[in-house]
């Protein structure tokens, strides 16, 4: 038989039921992410077929009932309903238990048999109940519930043909009759029948009734606005049941529990003491107060030396890739704004967003395998003591720990957390731990202004745990402001279930890792590349000087005459790059060694490197001294250039307002420039500073400390001191310099608003910080 | 012993491995519709796994994490299960 339109199956179920696993397992490899306005949760949807009959699958987002409390629980009532735009109402649905807590679970399944749709369960995990000695009669279970259950083993592909004949045969069929669903009192019903025809056609008897059962629930406020007259009758029909003896909530348990008690008699054979499970062994070492916290801190460190361990050469590759990309394209084509914004726009922006995907891919394979063996939920149960004097809860944890990595997984790790106003704040807070992004503008304004060689061993260490410390002390501030002011509600019941440990499936990891970096590269990708290509043509355009000549033309005039000798010298180093590699290690090994030296065959490969090294770095030496004077020549225009450029201007203009905090217009407009990305400023200084865009760290830490004013009262005076230094720092520590996070904040908070209060919140905080630091910085020094 | 002879008190005063049966749930009416989704309703039998705030506890085949606050609200009467530490302890495993 074919169908004349293709069959939709909404699968429902309790979190940790296996529910995911089963739609992977039904759909395969092709799925698509269903997103709904106004709401953060997602769908999945796949197809499956059973002989020659194709099937839309619908994964809903795992849920303890169809109560629903927010605009986000209630994607799930308004799908299966058919009240979702663009979706339509499922003709089966598949409610997946857990066979090893067979009565919790099937308190969501008489929700779903009153929804009007004939209803297929899938008794889950089958094994894991026969482990503890539950064995449930399916047969028989199916029988008493008056609907078909199918037991299946989703994680070993167990019973599916079995499911999906089930589900074929319901498919067309009529919902089933009332008589399925467990009979509330008949006060209750005449009370929901009344409530329904005052409401209108449009209102189905099962919205009704949770109209009537939610007190303060996400329907109730939905109809409201519609009938202004609701509440107050709600409130009088609940007041009648109160006096029936039906007084909600107690009544819907009641209910619910008496039919599933009644109806799963017999059905279930437990054994006479609960049996002692590896769950119960593990939990009572990894939830220990002391042991598993201890067992909880190695693990996140190993996570974390990970992220920096295993991502450096991935990264080192895709900056390689990068570099070797921009240096091919400006070889090959001629100079001009479109090689230009190629190579410095668009290959540098891609390239500076693609350079954190090893980072994020690594920190999301340790996520879904801590997730999917179990040990998420006790790591929130450890933290929630800390995490709760800040307003937050234990879930929390791992999104604020994560964007000390990056706050972009981080961030987006922040789903787990089911309370949407601790989810936002957050998301909201996530940015203001110190990211490996800020690394390179405190290692070189430390190296510059407050080296080990001058103040001693001990101050650039200090100086870096103090810039993280300013995240960690000024996240849990602003999450517990939030959660006083704009994120202000009810505490969340703070209740979590803790899911019985399994062997992590590698399927799901790797699906985990994959969304996580598809979703960043494709998202967060096009908006960091636009404000890139933004950036450089600020910095690019006007691209003439005030003779009306191109700055390109006069670079390429003075570079002309040495461009033999510049391919010389190259030449000359590539000759020689392997043996110089080899010298420099065994260099910084023979200096390790100190008195002791080298082994002496270390020591003999040492002395032929040199020997071979050495001739060609003296046939070097002439053409560098030669082509110095040029490169100085040529990065005095590109400073020049910058210094004019829109940027540039845009810099000068916004002195006075940097003033204050130390900073002349250079700085200014380094900052300005590295909004889209903090870590351009490395760049962007290097090339306001006149050392062009390679310049070594230790030469612009040189410069940096020669910069003088240009104009105003204190022209000639250094630019940089150490209060500058400091407040330079953090600025960066406290600002949302990152386009990236932004765009990642807009598509989990799904408003702009929230990120562009981020970058407001953020901004002022930097400024602030950086002001203060300033101004009693130097006063003291 | 009559069963109601049993004084109740608040789960968050139960020790770690002793046993009750839930007799009340008090507080917001939302919240005692959540608890009673995930099967903590009065009748439930729960066991502590690791006392303090948050808690642990068994509930039937599930095992769920409460703050303090909330588990004051949950009256229980104990019953008393055979050294619960113990056999944590020494049954094997499934």
């Amino acid at each position: 038989m074919i169908a004349t339109r293709t069959t939709t199956v909404a699968l429902v179920g309790n979190p940790n039921t296996g529910k995911t696993t089963l739609f992977n397992a039904l759909s395969g490899l092709r799925q698509r992410v269903g997103n709904y306005p106004g709401v953060t949760v997602e769908t999945k949807k796949g197809r499956m077929t059973w002989k020659d009959q194709g099937f839309d699958l619908i994964d809903l987002p795992g849920t303890y009932s169809l109560a629903p409390r927010s605009p986000d629980e209630m994607v799930a009532v308004d799908l299966i309903l058919g009240h979702q735009a663009g979706e339509p109402r499922p003709d089966v649905l598949v409610s997946i238990v857990d066979a090893a807590n067979l009565e919790r679970n099937l308190y969501l399944t008489t929700q779903a048999l009153e929804m009007g749709i004939p209803v297929v369960v899938a008794l889950n995990m089958i094994d894991v109940a026969q482990a503890q000695g539950i064995l449930v009669d399916a047969d028989k279970l199916g029988k008493q519930l008056g609907v078909t259950v199918v037991p299946i083993q989703a994680n070993k592909r167990r019973g599916l043909d079995e499911l999906k004949q089930a589900v074929a045969a319901c498919a067309g069929r009529a919902a089933p009759n009332g008589a399925v669903a467990p009979a509330f009192p008949d006060a209750f019903e005449q009370e929901v029948s009344a409530l329904q025809k005052s409401l209108g056609e449009e209102v189905e008897p099962f919205v009704a009734r949770r109209l009537l059962l939610d007190v303060g629930g996400y329907i109730e406020t939905k109809l409201e606005a519609k009938h202004p007259d609701l509440k107050q009758r709600v409130e009088d029909a609940r007041q009648r049941l109160q006096q029936a003896g039906a007084g909600v909530p107690g009544v819907e348990a009641r209910v619910r529990y008496g039919w599933i008690r009644q109806n799963t008699a017999g059905c279930i054979q437990r054994p006479a003491q609960r049996v002692v499970t590896w769950t119960d062994r593990i939990d009572r070492v990894l939830t220990h107060r002391v042991f598993g916290t201890i067992i909880f801190l190695a693990l996140m460190l190993l996570v974390f030396w990970s992220i920096f361990k295993w991502a450096t050469p991935a990264m080192d590759l895709i900056n390689e890739a990068k570099d070797a990309l921009g240096g091919w394209i400006n070889d090959a084509l001629p100079a001009g704004p479109l090689t230009s914004l190629l190579a410095d726009g668009v290959v540098k922006g891609v390239g500076g967003v693609v350079v954190f995907l090893p980072q994020i891919l690594i920190l999301f394979g340790f996520i879904a395998v801590l997730e999917d063996c179990g040990y998420m939920a006790r790591a929130a149960f450890l933290m929630d003591r800390l995490m709760a004097r800040c307003g937050l809860s234990g879930k929390s944890f791992i999104p604020m720990l994560s964007s000390m990595a990056c706050a972009i997984p981080g961030i987006m790790a922040a789903r787990v957390i089911e309370n949407q106003r601790d989810r936002f704040t957050t998301i909201l807070v996530a940015p203001l731990m110190s990211c490996s992004a800020r690394l390179p503008v405190y290692l070189l304004l430390i190296a510059a202004f407050l080296p080990a060689s001058v103040y001693g061993e001990w101050t650039p260490v200090l100086t870096m745990f103090a810039m993280y410390l300013i995240g960690l002390i000024v996240a849990p501030l602003i999450a517990l402001l939030l959660k006083r002011t704009l994120l202000r509600g009810e505490t969340p019941v703070f209740v979590m279930e803790m899911p019985l440990y399994k062997r992590p499936s590698l399927r799901t990891v790797l699906r985990r890792m994959f969304d996580a970096g598809w979703a960043f590269v494709y998202r967060a990708g096009t908006l960091i590349l636009a404000s890139m290509i933004v950036v450089w043509a600020l910095l690019y355009f006007p691209n003439t000087d005030a003779n009306g000549v191109k700055y390109d033309d006069r670079i390429a005039a003075l570079n002309e005459p040495h461009e033999e000798a510049r391919k010389e010298l190259k030449a000359l180093k590539v000759s020689i790059a392997k043996e110089s590699e080899e010298l420099e290690k065994l260099n910084t090994a023979a200096q390790h060694a100190g008195e002791a030296g080298l082994p002496a065959a270390d020591e003999a490969r040492r002395e032929e490197l040199e020997a071979a090294v050495k001739p060609v770095e003296e046939k070097m030496e002439p053409l560098q001294a030669r082509l110095k004077p040029i490169d100085e020549a040529i990065n005095k225009i590109k400073g020049e250039w910058k210094a004019n450029s829109l940027l540039g201007q845009l810099g000068h203009i916004i002195e006075p307002v940097v003033a204050p905090l130390g900073w002349d217009w250079r700085i200014g407009t380094a900052a300005l420039a590295s909004f889209p990305a903090r870590e351009v400023i490395v760049g962007t200084l290097g090339i306001i500073y006149d050392l062009g865009e390679e310049a070594e760290e230790s030469d612009l830490a040189t410069a940096l400390q020669e910069a003088k004013w240009e104009s105003g009262p204190k022209a000639g005076q250094p630019v940089f001191s150490i209060p500058v230094a400091l407040s330079i720092m953090v600025f960066f520590a406290l600002c949302a310099q990152c386009a990236s996070t932004l765009a990642v904040i807009k598509r989990e908070t799904r408003s702009w608003g929230w990120a562009a209060f981020t970058f407001g919140y953020m901004t002022a905080l930097a400024y602030i910080g950086a002001l203060l630091v300033y101004q009693i910085g130097s006063r003291i020094v | 012993m009559n069963l109601a002879d049993i004084p109740m008190l608040p789960l968050e005063l139960l020790q770690a491995g002793e046993a009750a049966d839930v007799a009340e749930v008090h507080g917001e009416p939302a919240w005692i519709g959540r608890m009673a989704e995930l099967g903590l309703r009065p009748g439930s039998r729960v066991q502590v796994l690791q006392p303090g705030s948050p808690c642990m506890l068994q509930v039937n085949g599930t095992r769920l994490c409460l703050r303090g606050e909330q588990a004051m609200q949950i009256l229980v009467r104990p019953v008393p299960v055979a050294a619960p530490a113990m056999r944590l302890a020494v049954e094997p495993c499934r």
